[in-house]
């Protein structure tokens, strides 16, 4: 079973003679096949929960479990998107796709099997031996999709993945990442300060505060989205424009607006 | 000058530049020509006439100068910079960048660095011909000594400068041992090594026609030596556009290198 | 992955190690009788050398004497330097025909090293001060002329317009837009000028000088003594480093006042 079990975490940060709570209390479990999206303010620490259950960082109270077995550091069968895409510079498409299943000893033919399957997916065929510079920023970011999916790991996280795209760009790729997660479902943890992104593509949406973060609350997307039917319609625009998306976005900014309201500027 | 931002790169522009660059030099010629013969403005005991400097590269090309011909002389320096630069960089690249994976590395290693690196390398001469007297180890110790310093500060900062989302990354796939090494710190530390070793070619190139220009049997530092003591100004002429010449070409073919080992950057 | 920045203690262990290990080895070596004191003299007797030479007079003059020889002829030859790199580069910003005219000769002359220009030197100067200080200058003088033609040369675009349409003639556009805009630019080409220079400098006292901490080296490897030639060394190695330190500081100050 691939789930992600945050127990009352929290994070200290010690700088100098300060100390800074980033998290505080953190109980969040992503059940497996479960698409988990956190969303908060800036700073509130969600991209710190993502980075310990990727090994990336460690708590300092409480514990983070993957598939029941503490995380303790980074590896393929937690495989990271990240924000600026992280693809190596000096590697082609095919190469950089290819990088992770030669550390996990997949052979030769399977390698490849795997790999045609995800570039097809990710409609990057004709790409295989462009170097990333030669790629827009959506195409770079499919291809570090393609790298982590390639990798069967037993849970995605993905950090703010769309961040960096152009608005059209991410509107796609939102699209593309629906359409591939319901197609290969797996456990996903997915980290984003964008309300609507959150709502269109995950089963649940923890709502943290400012920092020390917390979660505020966890909203359940999914039964609202099985009842309302929302994957029968083809495009996204449709899916936002539906009352029930509406209200569960409004619901979530009154949240957020929460936040600001509580710290004085 | 060069390099300039890409605002005008036709080929007319390139042409038109072309034409200018020619035009210079030749109004230089014509200059020269003015001031030391024709206005005799300056005398040729001073500085030698276009002519002579001709008439000295015929001589030394063709008869040879002081022990030998110029190509010979050419070619034992090249030869000599050539291989102390290669053993010097090789362990230079290796030693920057163990002391830019490892924290422990670079603090053992700093001290002796530290030490080192304000001694300009032409500061070396006079030492190595204490320890190794006039002759070709000599030579080759402070061309190690000059190219050393800048192969290993610029492959340090190459592994350092790489970001931190890669790293991450390497992490996260898995990248270990050989591998990280090969498929991902040099190849990330790459365009530093070679700014690195660009400098060290230079700092070899220089630091060699020094020590030759203050005792050496031949190589192009010695024609500048021979031609200073036998008060022949055409033929210093000469020995300076050799210098001047082999280090362009050798820059030249280091940057060629350079281009084909990162196939993966984009054109500047 | 790099990890983080090491615990004081243990940096300093390090350090400590390291520095130990190579006086260790050096003091082994230059005891151990391999060869003589005069070859290899150890740490401590370098020191002593340098200590003495401080005020013992070696090759004519004291080791003070020599540097304050060889910095004088530094500063002049870096002064001139900047006095004709700053001005020529700026007017090669501004002006094309300049530029066309200056730079194909400024790319021919560039790749001779400075050191080549030495039998000149000697021949035009004899071991007068001209000597150095030409090969100095020839040292010095390219990455002030580089530097300060790229950072006015790149100035963007929306400055000169805004010149132009204030008003500002060549002479104006040059000195308040171009000369401010290029200042960090051109403090970085004085630090890799200062550098270069001081190294011709060096190179230039090895052959002809009669007075410089070259000139002093070379007399002390004419003489087999290690001891003096490293004493050289380091102070050749100590004024360069306080130069850049002190241009560092400059280039530092600067940044700081434009918020960069």
């Amino acid at each position: 079973m691939a789930n992600i079990q945050f127990q009352r975490v929290g994070r200290v940060f010690r700088q100098g003679g300060t100390e800074v709570v980033a998290l505080e209390d953190i109980d969040l479990e992503v059940q497996d096949r479960e698409f988990v999206a956190i969303v908060g303010p800036s700073g509130c620490g969600k991209t710190t929960c993502l980075r310990m259950a990727a090994g990336l960082d460690h708590a300092t109270s409480g514990s983070v479990r993957v598939g029941g077995v503490e995380v303790k550091s980074p590896g393929p069968d937690r495989a990271v998107v990240f924000q600026q895409f992280a693809l190596f510079p000096w590697k082609t498409v095919w190469d950089n796709i290819e990088f992770g299943l030669v550390s996990l000893g997949v052979d030769v033919a399977e390698r490849r099997r795997r790999i045609e399957h995800y570039i097809a997916l990710m409609g990057l065929a004709g790409y295989e031996r462009a170097f990333p510079h030669q790629l827009s920023g959506g195409m770079q970011q499919r291809v570090a999709i393609a790298r982590a999916y390639v990798l069967d790991p037993k849970v995605l996280l993905m950090d703010e993945p769309f961040g960096a795209l152009d608005a059209q760009t991410r509107v796609v790729m939102q699209e593309e990442l629906v359409r591939l997660a319901r197609r290969h479902p797996r456990t996903v943890l997915f980290i984003t300060h964008a309300v609507e992104e959150a709502v269109y593509l995950a089963d649940r949406i923890a709502v943290m505060t400012r920092r020390p973060g917390r979660i505020r609350e966890v909203i359940d997307v999914k039964s609202v989205r099985e009842s309302e039917r929302w994957d029968a319609l083809e495009r996204i625009e449709d899916v936002m424009d539906q009352p029930s998306f509406v209200h569960l976005r409004t619901h979530i900014w009154k949240l957020l607006r929460e936040q600001q309201g509580e710290q004085a500027h | 000058m060069t390099p300039a931002p890409a605002r005008e790169s036709s080929a007319a522009s390139r042409a038109a530049r072309l034409i200018w660059a020619f035009g210079t030099l030749f109004m230089v010629l014509v200059l020269w020509q003015g001031v030391t013969v024709w206005w005799g403005w300056v005398s040729t005991a001073r500085f030698p006439a276009p002519a002579e400097v001709v008439s000295a590269l015929r001589q030394i090309a063709v008869d040879g100068y002081g022990n030998a011909r110029l190509h010979e002389h050419a070619l034992r320096s090249v030869l000599l910079v050539t291989s102390g630069f290669f053993v010097a960089s090789s362990v230079g690249v290796v030693l920057g960048l163990a002391m830019g994976a490892s924290r422990r590395v670079e603090a053992f290693v700093n001290p002796v660095f530290l030490l080192l690196r304000p001694i300009p390398p032409l500061a070396w001469i006079p030492l190595a011909i204490v320890w190794l007297g006039l002759g070709d180890a000599a030579k080759l110790m402070v061309i190690f000594v000059s190219a050393f310093v800048p192969s290993v500060i610029n492959s340090f900062s190459g592994v350092r400068q790489i970001e931190t989302p890669l790293f991450e990354a390497a992490a996260m796939l898995n990248a270990r041992g050989w591998r990280y090494w090969k498929e991902v710190l040099v190849p990330g530390a790459l365009p530093s090594i070679f700014t690195g070793l660009r400098l060290s070619l230079q700092a070899s190139w220089t630091t060699l026609v020094a020590a030759e220009l203050v005792g050496a049997i031949a190589g192009l530092g010695s024609i500048l030596n021979q031609s200073a003591q036998d008060i022949y100004p055409a033929m210093i002429v000469v020995g300076m556009a050799s210098v001047a010449l082999c280090g362009w070409l050798m820059t030249l073919a280091l940057g060629s290198i350079e281009t084909r080992a990162m196939p993966w950057r984009a054109a500047p | 992955m790099i990890g983080p920045p090491l615990a004081q203690r243990e940096l300093l262990r390090l350090t400590g190690a390291g520095t130990f290990a190579f006086l260790a080895l050096w003091s082994a070596a230059a005891l151990s009788g391999i060869t003589s004191q005069q070859f290899l003299p150890a740490p401590w007797e370098v020191l002593a050398r340098f200590a003495r030479l401080l005020t013992e007079p070696f090759a004519g003059y004291t080791l003070l004497v020599h540097l304050s020889s060889s910095l004088q002829r530094f500063a002049m030859g870096f002064a001139l330097a900047v006095a004709a790199g700053l001005p020529l580069g700026l007017l090669m910003a501004h002006f094309r025909w300049i530029d066309r005219l200056v730079a194909p000769l400024f790319e021919a002359v560039r790749f001779v090293a400075p050191i080549a220009w030495v039998p000149f030197a000697a021949l035009w100067f004899g071991t007068g001060i001209g000597g150095p200080v030409l090969i100095i200058f020839m040292g010095a003088f390219p990455p002030v002329l580089i530097n300060t033609y790229r950072g006015a040369k790149f100035v963007e675009a929306k400055y000169l317009e805004a010149a132009r349409m204030l008003g500002a003639g060549p002479w104006r556009t040059m000195t308040e837009v171009l000369l401010p805009a290029a200042v960090p630019s051109i403090v970085a080409g004085l630090r890799i000028s200062a550098g270069l220079g001081w190294q011709s400098l060096v190179g230039a006292e090895l052959i002809v000088a009669s007075s410089g901490v070259g000139y002093m080296m070379v007399k002390g490897q004419a003489a087999v003594s290690t001891a003096t030639v490293m004493s050289g060394m380091i102070a050749i190695g100590l004024v360069g480093l306080l130069i850049d330190v002190v241009l560092r500081r400059l280039h530092r100050h600067i940044e700081q006042r434009r918020g960069l």
